[in-house]
């Protein structure tokens, strides 16, 4: 193993070449760009393929046959990017087609994209949220492994920082491996009602007799398998000395980096402050910002955005502590998509402010 | 992936029937759609196009034609309107010995799909792509497409279509697609002819097939393709040989410096003043002529294949191996001065 210092784009590729992605497409978009430059550059040695595509739009369609034939494939953009794509992502998840989607996002505006969806129908795609060159590894192996699991898409998102950032990686010399092609793709077997042969949205449940494709019936089992991939992935959250905090901060991503900041400096004057960050942000980690916030008097939200996952939290907390909303940023112009207001002096005032206001409350 | 092992392994092909690549699913399209007929055809071509069931692919996006991967007992996607040549483009790059057909209308692959289209053409990825042009919205019921011609009325367009129609050939030959050709759904044997050697061709081979809409653009080509008209009509395009049609060849097609190729009686030219029709003509500008005779589908119309060149098929061309200096400027830079290595 040597270790490298690479560009975070240079890591993320590395990922997901080691996780066993072999078809690759997408639009330069910044800061999603190097990515692609990287996987433009690593796939054709390991047999890959990766394509510039001419849009968004035909990357995630691509993708979504490269899949179907059987390929780890993954594809990503940055917001705008990302809502050319929701089209395909939901008809993907209809259509039981799993690959991976990196949203290389400037600030944190596309959190409601990423976890409710912009396209349309019912559909859910898990959502992860990484910080670091570990896990960034860690959880787009992991991404990967729920989309050809669940058969449905998987979102996973970076931003600037983590695109543009030099990090040093842990890397063997060793091309990865290739990983088999999933045989649950389709599994050919001849006769029956074409479940076995055919992709599509609308579902595999054509019938003979006369009776046309029971779309009632698809829908029903797609329902169903969502809910089962609901239940099926453990929510993931990181704690941050959250057991006697009376401030718990809850930011994501890079804002989880300067909230981090915060709680060490903070704890090293006295002052009980926590930090839950989710990792998993669908399914939202419900059960550890509920528990952290249990004795808390207040819980704040930050995050770079005019407040989306703040309605997660107080799902979670369900009203029984005082959920305040740490943002009102907005991306700043020099598209770096961390607002200047975002700095740890800032937020390191905005705490001691909270803790100020509720330290008469009792416990 | 792209392995040249996998794609020289010799693989039997079990000797097959039109029945062997017919689904269980029952095929409904409105009675009398031109749909069956092309259907049919694919289905008693492919038995000789050397390929297995289980090596073939049919994708389709949204539209009448679109739901060809339902009847077709070969593995599929019904994908999503005007996406199927990007999907198809997966499929083939990601399992390069897969033989992918993309089977789309003329609003599915020229309206919505019409970006997908050309730039799996420019490419040149390995897909047998057939359009049926039938020259109307069929699947909602009779709106003005994209090759629907000037001033035609129809729901959506109740004072007549303002849209100049596109010709889908001449689209496909300004991509510089490396083969393309036109057959129609009255004819079964010359479609079939024209599916075998657009399989046959490495690359994206590009067919429009005209087809009738019955329900709603009823005799959208008779005048052409009615066979008491296809004599006078039909301009048969063969490798080789001077163009000629009508009545004991009265017709013919000439190049014109001005205006490009002009139908001509033969009486009035020499046979040396003929165009003789070469399919791999490496530039495209004389099929690229052939494809504007008859742009309102009104006139002569050629039929047949107007280009069939070689050229490297997309995920086979030799790779650059240099790297651009910037980058390599900086990565130098990076690991230049003081570095170390971790154990």
């Amino acid at each position: 193993m040597t270790t490298r210092l690479v560009e975070g784009s240079e890591a993320v590729a590395d990922a997901m070449m080691r996780a066993g992605c072999r078809f690759f497409a997408g639009y330069p978009m910044t800061p999603f760009t190097e990515v692609l430059e990287h996987m433009a550059a690593g796939l054709p040695e390991l047999g890959g393929v990766c394509v510039n595509a001419e849009s968004e739009l035909e990357a995630v369609g691509m993708v979504w046959g490269a899949a179907a034939a059987g390929a780890r494939a993954a594809t990503g953009s940055t917001g705008q990017g990302l809502s050319l794509m929701q089209e395909s992502i939901s008809e993907a998840s209809m259509a039981g087609v799993g690959f991976v989607v990196l949203n290389m996002a400037r600030g944190q505006g596309d959190y409601y994209q990423a976890t409710r969806g912009g396209g349309h129908g019912d559909y859910r795609t898990p959502v992860l949220a990484p910080t670091g060159p570990a896990e960034v590894a860690e959880l787009i192996a992991e991404a990967f492994d729920l989309a050809d699991r669940w058969r449905n898409p998987v979102v996973v998102v970076g931003d600037y920082y983590m695109a543009h950032t030099w990090v040093d990686i842990e890397s063997s010399a060793d091309a990865p491996a290739p990983r088999p092609a999933p045989g649950w793709t389709l599994d050919g077997s001849s006769g029956g009602s074409g479940a076995a042969k055919l992709v599509s949205p609308l579902g595999t449940t054509k019938q003979r007799d006369g009776v046309g494709y029971d779309l009632a019936a698809h829908y029903d089992r797609c329902a169903r398998r969502r809910i089962e991939m609901t239940a099926g992935i453990t929510p993931r959250a990181e704690q941050v000395r959250t057991d006697d905090a009376q401030v718990v901060i809850v930011a994501y991503g890079t804002m989880a980096l300067y909230a981090d900041a915060v709680v060490n400096d903070l704890r090293a004057a006295g002052h009980k402050v926590g930090l839950v960050r989710p990792i998993t942000l669908w399914p939202f980690p419900e059960e550890q910002v509920r528990a952290a916030a249990e004795g808390a008097d207040v819980v704040a939200v930050y995050e770079n955005n005019a407040g989306q996952m703040i309605d997660d939290v107080r799902l979670s907390v369900l009203g029984a502590v005082p959920v305040v909303g740490l943002n009102g940023f907005s991306t700043d112009s020099s598209a770096f998509g961390i607002s200047p207001d975002v700095t740890v002096e800032n937020l390191t005032g905005s705490i001691l402010q909270l803790l100020d206001e509720h330290s008469g409350d009792p416990t | 992936m792209s392995t040249t092992e996998t794609t020289t392994t010799p693989v039997e092909i079990p000797s097959t029937t039109r029945a062997d690549w017919q689904s269980d699913q029952e095929v409904r399209w409105c009675p009398g759609c031109g749909d069956y007929t092309i259907l049919a055809a694919l289905q008693f071509a492919l038995p000789d196009m050397g390929v297995r069931r289980e090596d073939t692919v049919v994708v389709g996006g949204i539209g009448c034609a679109a739901r060809f991967p339902y009847y077709m007992n070969t593995y599929g996607v019904h994908g999503i309107h005007g996406r199927a040549p990007a999907i198809a483009t997966g499929v083939a790059l990601a399992n390069p010995d897969l033989s992918v057909f993309v089977i789309g209308g003329d609003g599915d692959l020229l309206s919505i799909g019409g970006n997908h289209l050309l730039h799996a053409l420019r490419r040149n990825v390995n897909l047998t792509i057939l359009l049926f042009n039938n020259r109307i919205y069929g699947l909602t019921k009779g709106q003005y497409s994209p090759t629907s011609e000037q001033g035609k009325v129809t729901k959506s367009s109740p004072q007549g279509s303002e849209d100049a129609p596109l010709i889908p050939l001449s689209v496909a030959l300004g991509a510089d697609a490396t083969f393309v050709a036109r057959t129609h759904d009255m004819d079964r044997k010359h479609m079939e002819e024209v599916f075998k050697r657009a399989h046959q061709h490495r690359g994206a081979a590009f067919v429009e097939v005209l087809q009738n809409c019955n329900v709603f653009n009823n005799h959208a080509y008779e005048q052409i393709t009615a066979r008491k008209n296809r004599e006078d009509m039909i301009i048969p395009l063969t490798q080789g040989e001077p163009i000629r049609f009508g009545p004991d060849g009265s017709k013919g097609v000439v190049l014109d410096p001005k205006h490009g190729a002009v139908v001509v009686d033969t009486a009035d030219v020499s046979e040396d003043d003929l165009l003789v029709h070469d399919e791999a003509r490496d530039h495209p500008s004389v099929a690229f002529a052939l494809s504007r005779l008859s742009p309102n589908m009104d006139e002569p119309t050629p039929m047949g294949v107007f280009r069939a060149v070689d050229k490297p098929v997309y995920g086979e061309r030799n790779p650059v191996t240099e790297q651009p200096p910037g980058r390599q400027l900086i990565t130098d830079l990076l690991h230049s001065g003081s570095t170390w290595t971790v154990d």
